[in-house]
């Protein structure tokens, strides 16, 4: 990966971010206070089902990108990282 | 002619059914259906949907049909949910020879979710711009729905309706039964109607609970529900009141269990605890064993949560080793959601008449976590008991055990009384152990009893809730202003009358958060049916402020919303009363909640409920801790609760004169109102000279408003404080304050509550014997 795309990888991570925390009204949460790396489910911010239902429509409404089922959103939802990389794989918008 | 001590030992007989889905338009039709192992789900055909690839159960009318069909014209303003109710009772009414007098004693109970809502996501964009389609506003609630089917032929005694998502209709039959078992009434219509709409289409497509395949029921690769509509309704009563007038039964309604499964907003608990405290309670109400279940229609949305879970529930009742033929239904009709209960039921009674298995479709491989559903439509012994399940998000669930018709008992029996009979027995005294408050008045204080705040503006929101105290940041997060303001009243209420855990939770709303509800509709109408949050949809139910509520506390007990109007509140209160008078439950947390948007306020303006002068609209939260025993902390008794439909002048007069002493009457006036004329002309006929008083001068106006009421009467009985600003005429200030009554009469006069309080510290006057031969409620 060169700078370009290292730094644009950096600022849709950073954009994730604010997005995730906005979509699922996580008030007291700061886009510093989410580890790129840490899990977003269970322990990490304490997501549950209905917040993975919330990310499918987030990358629906923002990315172009439509899942078939909450279980494709498994792997994909395990962190901020896994999220932003898979988005930028797919990304239709 | 309702007899108390007969009713409570004559069992309650099905006199009359009637359904309509997508397998057939009546009875007859559908048992074709169920024997030919045909099913109804097509492509859609009638609801407009962008959502083509998903397949439905639809009924195969119009509604232009239906309403042909029905003899209404066609420029009335009547719902599809209305149309196939109406069909559907007209069905149960005709079988069970329900003239108008019997009709004039009996009860109406109707379940819906969706109400009108398919002419609101049709016509939301006129609602908001031009004044062409106002009629469909005030036809929008789930109450205007089971009125509409009500009125359609003619007078009922009283009219109620249960929202409890996918399992309304079930809790429609069981508040029938109750109310019969609590002699309130002879009869009871109970059951449910919904149609499909744009709104619970894509709201269960976000939750991505929707297969694009036909559902396949506890099959390996199930992957989801199918959607359905209909409406079904039976005739219910008790043996000796069919008896009495010629009836013949066709299947008796044996037991009936309502609980909550407290686990998950959408969700079904793992191992079914719920489901399982349902089926056992049914059985149990039934008098039977779990041995002596011929065959269960199971929920079985085909969703791999709820038929693991389902699973798991009837292995814990029946075993894996005596299971007996279990099917679910919605292989044929889809999921007719808040109509399925009554549905199922009719299936239950046609199969138990013809004596066959309705087979389950679309079943092939045998799941690993789930019951091997029946293929095989030969029953292995008869059937002589089955069960009916019903479960509802917010963990609602309900199950039915309904028996065949006692044909050779009945065709012999002669009923235990005859002639007239009114009802003579006292009540038990039911006391409020706590009543807390959100309103313009503020949160949580009685401070409006020294110092009331006045409000004169047209309407007025109550203050937003911190809910640190009760529930951390992540469970807050997704909660709006009504069910943080529903958290704080119904928690505090418990922790002040010392109820760690109550028995029941009845809520009443008029139309939920609508903050969510006009959400979905805004996004339906400007982004189409694309990313629409699942959140939205979820919040929207009526019945998530109860489950809220049970989810927090872990409360598996019963479980109830009622969508009644401007009785919503009114029916939640008569349903926790019943209960308490039959000894069902000991305490009880009732709830009325609304909340105001500017576009609910300005809609309902428009229709003219709403808005007026010297009206102020408000925002409703109040929890009431009701008990069957008196405690230190209680602050009054409630001697009685009536509520009567569309009553003659001369039976409102009959009702008054048997409320004994009262010292004062809680209005709904305002003070400076022209809807104050008819409550004011109403109440001076009633009860002569006796001094008025109003609280929606004080609270605000609202579709529960009238919960504000009883609050205040509550604490102005136990603190024998009356601010100035309560009464109507401030020359005419009560001598006493010992006895005091709530009467809600609802804005179109068709329904009148009646609630009698008393102080807790005298000694309890037994209250006179109901003096109304009939509508006794």
């Amino acid at each position: 990966m060169n700078k370009a795309q290292h730094d644009l990888m950096e600022e849709l991570t950073q954009q994730l971010k604010q997005q995730v925390i906005e979509a699922l009204n996580l008030e007291e949460v700061a886009p510093t206070d989410i580890d790129n790396d840490a899990p977003l489910f269970g322990e990490g911010l304490g997501l549950d089902s209905i917040d993975a239902l919330e990310l499918i429509v987030l990358m629906e409404k923002e990315y172009g990108i439509k899942l078939k089922t909450p279980a494709e959103g498994k792997a994909i939802f395990k962190s901020i990282s896994t999220m932003a990389q898979y988005i930028n794989d797919h990304r239709t918008k | 002619m309702t007899d108390s001590n007969a009713t409570a030992s004559s069992p309650i007989v099905i006199t009359g059914m009637g359904i309509v889905s997508a397998i057939g338009n009546n009875a007859a039709e559908t048992l074709r259906s169920l024997l030919r192992q045909q099913t109804g789900i097509r492509p859609l055909r009638h609801l407009r949907t962008s959502h083509t690839d998903i397949p439905a159960g639809e009924v195969q009318l119009t509604n232009a049909a239906m309403a042909r069909r029905l003899g209404i014209g066609s420029d009335a303003a009547v719902t599809r949910t209305s149309l196939m109710g109406m069909m559907a009772a007209g069905e149960a009414l005709r079988q069970a020879h329900v003239d108008a007098e019997a009709m004039s004693r009996a009860a109406f109970v109707g379940g819906t979710t969706v109400g009108g809502m398919d002419m609101s996501e049709q016509f939301y964009g006129d609602f908001l711009a031009n004044d062409s389609r106002n009629a469909y506003i005030t036809q929008h609630d789930c109450g205007a729905s089971t009125e509409s089917i009500a009125n359609h032929f003619g007078r009922f005694a009283t009219v109620a309706t249960l929202s409890t998502a996918c399992s309304s209709a079930a809790n429609a039959i069981v508040a029938g039964a109750n109310m019969l078992r609590a002699g309130e009434c002879d009869m009871a219509v109970v059951g449910g109607s919904e149609c499909l709409t744009r709104f619970h289409l894509n709201g269960f497509n976000s939750l991505m609970l929707l297969d694009s395949e036909p559902c396949r029921p506890f099959d390996a690769t199930r992957a989801g529900i199918t959607l359905g509509e209909g409406a079904a309704f039976l005739v219910i009563e008790t043996l000796n009141a069919a008896l009495r007038r010629g009836a013949t039964p066709i299947a008796v309604l044996e037991g009936a269990a309502n609980t909550c499964d407290a686990f998950h907003q959408t969700a079904s608990s793992p191992d079914g605890q719920g489901a399982y405290l349902a089926m056992r309670g049914a059985i149990a109400d039934a008098g039977i064993t779990p041995a002596d279940i011929d065959y269960v229609n199971a929920h079985g949305t085909a969703t791999p949560n709820n038929d693991s879970s389902e699973s798991q529930a009837l292995v814990r009742i029946f075993g894996a080793d005596a299971m007996p033929p279990v099917s679910s239904t919605k292989s044929y009709t889809g999921h007719t959601t808040s109509a399925s209960g009554s549905i199922e039921a009719v299936i239950c009674i046609l199969a138990m008449q013809h004596q066959f298995l309705p087979v389950n479709l679309g079943w092939s491989q045998p799941a690993p976590d789930c019951i091997v559903p029946t293929t095989d439509s030969r029953p292995p012994r008869p059937l002589r008991h089955v069960l009916c399940n019903s479960f509802g998000f917010g963990g609602n669930t309900t199950s039915l055990v309904i028996g065949q018709s006692p044909a050779d008992g009945a065709t012999h029996a002669t009923p235990t009384t005859t002639g007239s009979t009114t009802r003579s027995h006292a009540h038990t005294p039911i006391y409020i152990t706590a009543a807390e408050q959100v309103s313009i008045q503020g949160t949580l204080t009685e401070e409006w009893l020294t110092a009331p705040t006045t409000h004169c503006e047209p309407c007025a929101c109550a203050t937003n809730v911190e809910t640190r105290r009760w529930l951390n940041a992540t469970e807050a997060r997704r909660l709006g202003k009504l069910h943080k303001r529903a958290i704080a009243t119904a928690l505090t209420a418990m922790e002040h009358s010392g109820t760690e855990l109550p028995d029941a939770i009845i809520t009443g709303t008029g139309l939920g958060c609508m903050t969510n509800t006009e959400a979905l509709l805004t996004h339906l109408c400007e982004a189409g049916e694309a990313s629409c949050h699942p959140t939205t949809f979820m919040q929207s139910t009526h019945n998530t402020i109860g489950s809220l509520i049970a989810i927090h506390t872990k409360s598996h007990g019963y479980n109830a919303t009622y969508a009644h109007r401007t009785t919503s509140f009114d029916c939640a209160l008569a349903d926790a009363w019943r209960l308490l008078q039959l000894g069902k439950i000991h305490t009880a947390l009732v709830g009325g909640h609304d909340e105001l948007t500017p576009t609910t306020f300005r809609l309902l303006a428009k229709t003219g409920y709403l808005g007026n002068p010297g009206q102020t609209a408000g925002e409703t939260a109040v929890s009431i801790m009701l008990g069957s025993r008196a405690t230190h902390r209680s602050l009054c008794r409630i001697a009685d609760v009536r509520r009567v439909f569309r009553p003659s002048a001369a039976e409102l007069r009959h009702i008054a004169s048997g409320m004994g002493h009262i010292d004062a009457v809680a209005t709904g006036i305002f003070g400076q109102s022209p809807l104050d004329a008819a409550m004011e002309q109403c109440t001076g006929h009633l009860f002569p000279g006796v001094p008025l008083l109003r609280y929606k001068n004080v609270f605000g106006d609202g579709f529960t408003a009238f919960a504000f009421a009883l609050y205040a009467a509550a604490h102005i009985l136990k603190t024998q404080r009356l601010p100035e600003a309560m009464l109507v005429d401030a020359t005419r200030r009560p001598a006493k304050l010992q006895r005091l009554l709530a009467i809600n009469r609802t804005p179109s006069g068709n329904n009148f509550t009646f609630v009698v309080l008393e102080r807790a510290d005298t000694p309890t006057s037994t209250t006179p014997p109901s003096p109304c031969g009939h509508s006794c409620l």
